[in-house]
């Protein structure tokens, strides 16, 4: 009993101090390390690439014409960083930033408008290898404002409501990309 | 069939007892059989391999396949772990008239399974001994199966509180004491009734399911293969990892995709690194539940440097993302692996030395030995798994049982003891995180170069089915999944370990003192998980407010949906 105690006692004398600074000093993020998304309206071509992998689907994307609104709700985002992977112009990508508490949700949203053209490259949309990425994901693109997630998972209309006795109706598949 | 498979001696057994049940066996994925049986006989079948062959009982996989073939599916899931086995019985039963005989009475290991198979999709368990509601909310309305296809996933349901399953009544001369809705020392929503007769436990009753979030109804009608991975590692805290890698390995088994070698060790090793991590933390709760601080505070210092060893391999310590069908994402760099190996020397160390001084601290046995028995005719009967089955001296263990990752290439022992106490449990998991460590090391001398991702040329076949345990730190995570033709899969079923540990509690605490209950439960190393109702205390004028239901729902949805 006295020598467990004992030695339980050297263990915690020499642990040494072990807690750190922060926040009154910075702490800095390994070099892997996804923080808050970033990304670059300059060279987006608004493929949608990343609306369509996004798992918590915070990227969506709505087709207006000649320009296409992509909308971050970074409120939802997990930080997996597909969408930085699958982009081909890397026009996203993770920073170092993780100090994004906030009493706002909205401080976390942000808007992107792109004017779309013809790839003067090659003239083609993008595709990407996986072929499981290729498949289109449901809801992340809409033609018009307001088309994209349409019912989705954060309410631009609320959520359906049930209505007895339960009727075997489909959501449409309205909104859905081309 | 392989020729190996036919070899087996349960086959023997089941095909001397059921002669039919030969020409109904598929095996798609080696050691996974899977049989079409009709319902009056999957009962039967079922009963049979677990009480005379000795099969584990896994869970049950209801399906709404009303779309397809216009009826439900029920499979019943069963292990055979000394031979490497997985046997999946299914029936099919008509969409007017979903009935199965409930198999409980004989397998108590079933229970819970029956009765969520009823609450999610309607099969109706027939003759089962306590078929009251478990998953659903209390206030969900009657008659409703949300996991039936005509219900999407944002469906809002009317509320009809007079559904609120009974409750268990207390034998005659007892006391109830609650301990929950929220637990105590983990910080997570569990609500347990003691009955109590003195400081005796003679009985009890488990509400939980307070946080269930509908990750399956999302797997199968919303996100794609690859978006699944990254739910599923959100499903636990600690054991990220262990459900992503569960889920893809699945897929990649049901679609044929050869994973590159390199890809299944660095999966192997994060599995590793998290085990350690879990156990370390597991260890130290236990000391904070004794009210041992010393023992949370000092592991848990040895703990950190492995969370940063996480991030450094992958980004982040927690929500890994490195899982994808067919592969990994990020690689481990020789800078990396050399971290890895500084890091461990260390944390191996430091244990050792904490291992020393606790294997002798006779205050810490006196709470914790023929503490919470669990014998091990019981935790077979209750399909225990993890280290609790092993801590009662039943030897499974799913990296060596159903290898998966780079197991089958790394030798694998099993830590056993026969104790069947808490301390039993707690010298199971203080040896794994040596065992652990060795086996990091040796994935990462052999590891071999090349690629971390399969290429996936076209889209995944549709409509098989394929199963895959991994052992997670607290036990058997099993994950089944059948593809399906809209790139996501057409039944994602998953089953974390303390599911069955959870029904092995009431057994582990009767008899015992009320002071040993925190401990007996946190000695299975639970993982519920959020609240259920608040009372506030307004520091400024001292008046307690009890929130009601309505309240908090609207509170919460608030936050919630912004």
């Amino acid at each position: 009993m006295f020598k467990a105690k004992l030695k339980e006692a050297v263990i915690c004398f020499g642990a040494g101090r072990v807690t750190l600074k922060y926040p009154f000093e910075p702490s800095p993020v390994p070099p892997k390390f996804r923080g808050k998304i970033e990304f670059d309206a300059r060279k987006c071509i608004a493929c949608g690439g990343c609306a369509n992998v996004c798992p918590p689907r915070c990227i969506v994307i709505e087709d207006m014409g000649e320009v296409a609104k992509i909308t971050f709700n970074l409120d939802r985002c997990i930080q997996c960083a597909r969408c930085y992977e699958v982009c081909p112009e890397k026009a996203i990508w993770p920073t170092d930033e993780f100090e994004t508490a906030t009493p706002d949700k909205s401080d976390l949203k942000s808007e992107m408008i792109v004017w779309m053209s013809t790839c003067q490259r090659c003239g083609r949309c993008f595709e990407t290898d996986n072929a499981i990425d290729k498949f289109e994901s449901k809801r992340w693109r809409g033609r018009g404002p307001g088309e994209a997630n349409k019912h989705g998972i954060f309410p631009i209309k609320p959520p359906i409501d049930f209505s007895m006795p339960g009727s075997l109706v489909r959501e449409p598949e309205e909104g859905q990309g081309q | 069939m392989s020729p190996e498979t036919l070899q087996k001696k349960f086959l023997r057994g089941l095909t001397e007892q059921f002669p039919d049940i030969l020409g109904k066996l598929q095996e798609h994925v080696p050691g996974q059989l899977i049989a079409v049986l009709p319902r009056e006989e999957l009962p039967k079948v079922t009963k049979y391999a677990v009480n005379q062959l000795g099969a584990r009982f896994v869970i049950t996989v209801a399906t709404d396949q009303r779309d397809k073939t216009g009826d439900f599916g029920i499979s019943y899931i069963l292990a055979f772990d000394e031979e490497k086995q997985f046997l999946v019985l299914h029936s099919n039963l008509p969409a007017d008239d979903p009935r199965i005989e409930s198999v409980t009475p004989e397998v108590p290991a079933a229970n819970w399974a029956e009765r969520e198979a009823y609450d999610m999709v309607g099969i109706v368990p027939e003759g089962h001994p306590d078929p009251r509601r478990l998953v659903l909310p209390d206030d969900f309305p009657a008659g409703i199966h949300p996991l039936r296809k005509e219900y999407q996933y944002n469906t809002r349901f009317p509320s009809e509180p007079q559904n609120a399953p009974p409750r268990m009544p207390p034998p005659e001369g007892s006391t109830v004491v609650p301990i929950g809705p929220f637990y105590p020392t983990l910080e997570e929503p569990a609500y347990f009734r003691l009955f109590l007769d003195g400081e005796r436990v003679v009985g009890s009753d488990y509400r939980g399911f307070y946080n269930h979030r509908a990750v399956e109804k999302l797997g199968d009608s919303e996100l794609n293969y690859n978006q699944v991975p990254f739910v599923a590692q959100q499903i636990c805290g600690i054991c990220g990892q262990v459900h992503s890698c569960a889920y893809v390995e699945a897929v990649e088994r049901a679609c044929e995709i050869e994973v590159p070698m390199r890809a299944k060790y660095i999966r192997t090793i994060l599995l590793e690194l998290e085990r350690i991590h879990s156990h370390l933390l597991w260890v130290g709760l236990a000391g904070h539940i004794i009210a041992f601080d010393t023992v949370l505070m000092q592991l848990w210092r040895i703990r950190e440097p492995v969370m940063w060893l996480m991030e450094r391999v992958t980004g982040n310590r927690k929500h890994y993302s490195s899982n994808l069908v067919g592969g990994v994402r990020f690689d481990i760099t020789p800078e990396a692996a050399d971290d890895i190996r500084r890091v461990l020397a260390k944390v191996e160390e430091e244990f050792k030395a904490v291992v020393d001084a606790v294997l002798i601290d006779t205050s810490l046995m006196a709470r914790l030995k023929d503490v919470g028995i669990l014998t091990e005719e019981n935790a077979r009967a209750l399909g225990a798994v993890g280290p609790t089955a092993r801590g009662s001296n039943v030897a499974i263990d799913c990296r060596v049982d159903h290898p998966y990752a780079a197991y089958d290439q790394l030798d694998v022992q099993k830590q056993v003891q026969d104790g069947c106490d808490c301390w039993a449990r707690t010298l199971v998991r203080l040896y794994e995180v040596f065992e652990s460590i060795r086996l990091v090391r040796k994935a990462l001398d052999q590891m071999p170069g090349g690629p971390i991702m399969a290429k996936i040329d076209g889209p995944l076949p549709a409509d098989r089915i394929a199963l895959c345990s991994v052992e997670a730190a607290r036990g058997e995570s099993h994950h089944y999944v059948r593809t399906g033709e809209d790139n996501r899969p057409y039944r994602w079923r998953l089953r974390a370990p303390t599911y069955p540990n959870l029904q092995a509690v009431g057994c582990m605490i009767q008899g015992v003192n009320l002071a040993d209950v925190p401990i007996c439960i946190g000695s299975y190393d639970p993982c519920f998980s959020c609240t259920e109702r608040v009372e506030t205390l307004d520091v400024n004028t001292n008046e307690i407010r009890v929130y009601t239901r309505e309240e908090l729902q609207e509170l919460s949805r608030r936050k919630t949906l912004g």
